[in-house]
């Protein structure tokens, strides 16, 4: 699978991407890093500890990371939970929104992990 | 050396903060093909690097969320220990709120990068930023040159006038310096002490360059009166006084096309011909009274007495410091403006260790701080980068030092709690790390309750002028407790700063 292809299927916007970090093999490398990247863990691990400050930090992170690496879905949706999480203690339960977010990792590390194998 | 490797040496160092792995990768390949990278992934981390190798780094692109010292704080942190004035920042983040960035440039940042950054953005801002601050740079080591040249010849100019004068009283020049010093001493601590007159870093400059003058009327006077070893007669004794009203006739000669009140020519002249009035108003050529006579004059005339007391003259022997301190005191060498008197008394200690530099070395301590002082009231210029580049080498001959030496040395440094060890002390207390982390948990574990409070007091008690503290402590080690004597020296950023900034200290072990 080329890049372009997995940027279609892990809701990405590859044109963008392209147009800001130039090369393909740079987009490439990159991408093949962010599985290994631990905001994803830290982020729940975080949740499940109620630890708000660290999670705020970890979404933070990930929604970066994700803006970076034009991973459009993931950067919207971990985006949501970063702003419910901004001012400490959420007021609603930020389950729903972590599973948004939950759902566009998995489906983007999924979509790496295809490109990984040709 | 080819023309790859000159590039190579040539390459500036760009200092990225971020406790995201992945992020900092990504800088770092798109600026290493132009640039050295130095990476740090806590705040903390970051601020040991720029401890260390501040004046190396040309920039840090910081990342504004981290655990523990988040991005604002380590940017406060430089802006404090004033690494802002040489190493530019640029701020990144994925957060665009105006709240932020605004923050970001309160707090010094010369830039602000959201997320997703644009390679050639990231590229181009990161170069634009290098180049103007060191323009900058140059520009500012050109002006500090051109002052620091001005002040050379100004100084030596004047040095050698007062030479002339001092040849001719068959005295070895050393006197002028002394009364510099001593005025300059005397002067900061004036300053400090009493606001009321409303002394400037310029002015106490200006003052203390035209004490050198005060005598430039003995030229006039004949030599047989001038260096008579046996006591003057009343009528040669009357010459001698008109040594006053023609040093000052000589400065009013001078064409003056700055004209004002405080140049130069105007403070040499007050000295000149005052600085042998009594604050009683019993002295000469006019009698003056109290705040009557400028405080140019009251200063040099009680630096004059002073060094005369302290130095050997033909007709009577060198006094120590502490016997001339009490003659003067006592009142038995003139009446002076008391405040005056309180500040010669805090400084006496102060006056012993200046007097001690500026009997063999004409660069003396007194001379470069008067210089610097000069230089920061002209424009507020930072530290050029030949001065840091002398603080760098300074730092290198204490590490290697305190490497060399089977001595147990500490530093302290307040605003970030590190303490840093000479390997031979983190040898004998048993520590693997030289530089630890000492937050007052910690502290009280160490040194327990009491002892940490009474260091507290011993530190709360030191001053500028009187910067050192020693007491006796057990110290609570891996190994067991231990009894040590404390030597501490405090360490200030200027005498108008309420509290230290450092402590270096030396430990002896009492128990063998």
């Amino acid at each position: 699978m080329d890049i372009r292809t997995c940027y279609q299927q892990l809701g990405g916007d590859y044109e963008a991407v392209m147009g800001r970090l130039r090369q393909e093999e740079r987009v490439a490398k990159f991408l093949r890093l962010f599985p290994r990247d631990e905001s994803f863990t830290l982020l729940t691990d975080s949740l499940t500890a109620r630890d708000w400050p660290s999670a705020f930090r970890a979404a933070h992170t990930l929604k970066g990371v994700a803006m970076n690496l034009g991973l459009s879905a993931l950067a919207q949706s971990s985006s949501e939970l970063t702003e419910a999480l901004r001012a400490g203690e959420p007021a609603q339960d930020p389950t729903p929104l972590y599973q948004a977010v939950k759902g566009d990792y998995e489906k983007t590390v999924a979509a790496i992990g295809a490109l990984e194998n040709g | 050396m080819t023309k790859k490797e000159k590039q190579r040496e040539s390459k500036r160092t760009v200092l990225i903060v971020d406790d995201t792995e992945l992020n900092r990768a990504l800088l770092t390949d798109i600026l290493a093909p132009d640039y050295d990278i130095l990476e740090a992934a806590t705040g903390m981390e970051a601020v040991g690097v720029l401890t260390s190798r501040w004046t190396g780094i040309s920039l840090v692109l910081l990342d504004v969320v981290m655990p523990d010292m988040d991005g604002f704080e380590l940017l406060s942190l430089m802006n404090k220990n004033g690494w802002l004035s040489s190493v530019p920042v640029i701020m990144i983040s994925a957060d665009a709120s105006a709240g932020y960035i605004d923050r970001a440039y309160d707090l010094g940042a010369t830039d602000y990068i959201t997320r997703p950054f644009d390679e050639q953005t990231v590229r181009r801002r990161v170069q634009n930023t290098i180049n103007l601050y060191a323009k900058q740079k140059v520009m500012e080591n050109m002006v500090t040159e051109q002052i620091m040249e001005k002040e050379r010849s100004n100084f030596q100019m004047v040095e050698i006038l007062s030479n002339v004068v001092e040849f001719r009283n068959g005295e070895s020049g050393l006197h002028v310096r002394h009364v510099r010093a001593i005025t300059d001493v005397l002067l900061q601590t004036l300053r400090r002490r009493c606001p009321q007159y409303g002394l400037t870093a310029t002015q106490i400059a200006l003052i203390t360059n035209a004490s050198a003058l005060h005598d430039i009327g003995k030229i006039s006077i004949d030599e047989k009166i001038l260096n008579k070893p046996s006591r003057l007669t009343p009528e040669e004794f009357e010459i001698m006084k008109t040594h006053t009203v023609t040093g000052a006739r000589m400065l009013e000669e001078t064409p003056n096309p700055q004209g004002g009140n405080d140049s130069f020519l105007r403070v040499a002249h007050d000295i000149c011909r005052w600085h042998h009035e009594r604050y009683d108003g019993r002295g000469y050529p006019d009698g003056l009274k109290g705040e009557e006579i400028p405080i140019s004059a009251q200063v040099v005339a009680l630096a004059d007495v002073y060094d005369a007391l302290t130095a050997t003259r033909v007709y009577k022997p060198a006094y120590p410091p502490e016997k001339a301190m009490e003659m003067i005191l006592g009142g038995e060498c003139g009446t002076f403006n008391p405040l005056l008197l309180e500040c010669l008394k805090e400084c006496a200690q102060r006056l012993k260790r200046e007097l001690d530099l500026n009997s063999d070395s004409s660069m003396s301590a007194m001379e470069i701080r008067r210089v610097t002082s000069e230089l920061l009231a002209h424009g507020e210029l930072t530290a050029s980068s030949r001065t840091l580049n002398l603080l760098e080498q300074e730092r290198g001959k204490t590490q290697f030092y305190t490497s060399m030496s089977r001595e147990m040395f500490f530093e302290y440094d307040r605003e970030s709690h590190r303490v840093t060890l000479s390997g031979w002390a983190a040898q004998e207390l048993g520590l693997t790390e030289t530089t630890i982390h000492l937050d007052t948990g910690i502290q009280e574990e160490i040194l327990g309750a009491e002892a940490l409070k009474d260091v507290n007091r011993l530190l709360a008690g030191a001053t500028y002028l009187d910067p050192d503290v020693t007491g006796e402590y057990t110290l609570e080690l891996s190994g067991g407790p231990r009894r040590f004597r404390v030597d501490l020296r405090t360490l200030w950023d200027g005498e108008d700063r309420p509290t230290f900034a450092r402590v270096v200290g030396k430990l002896t072990a009492l128990d063998g």
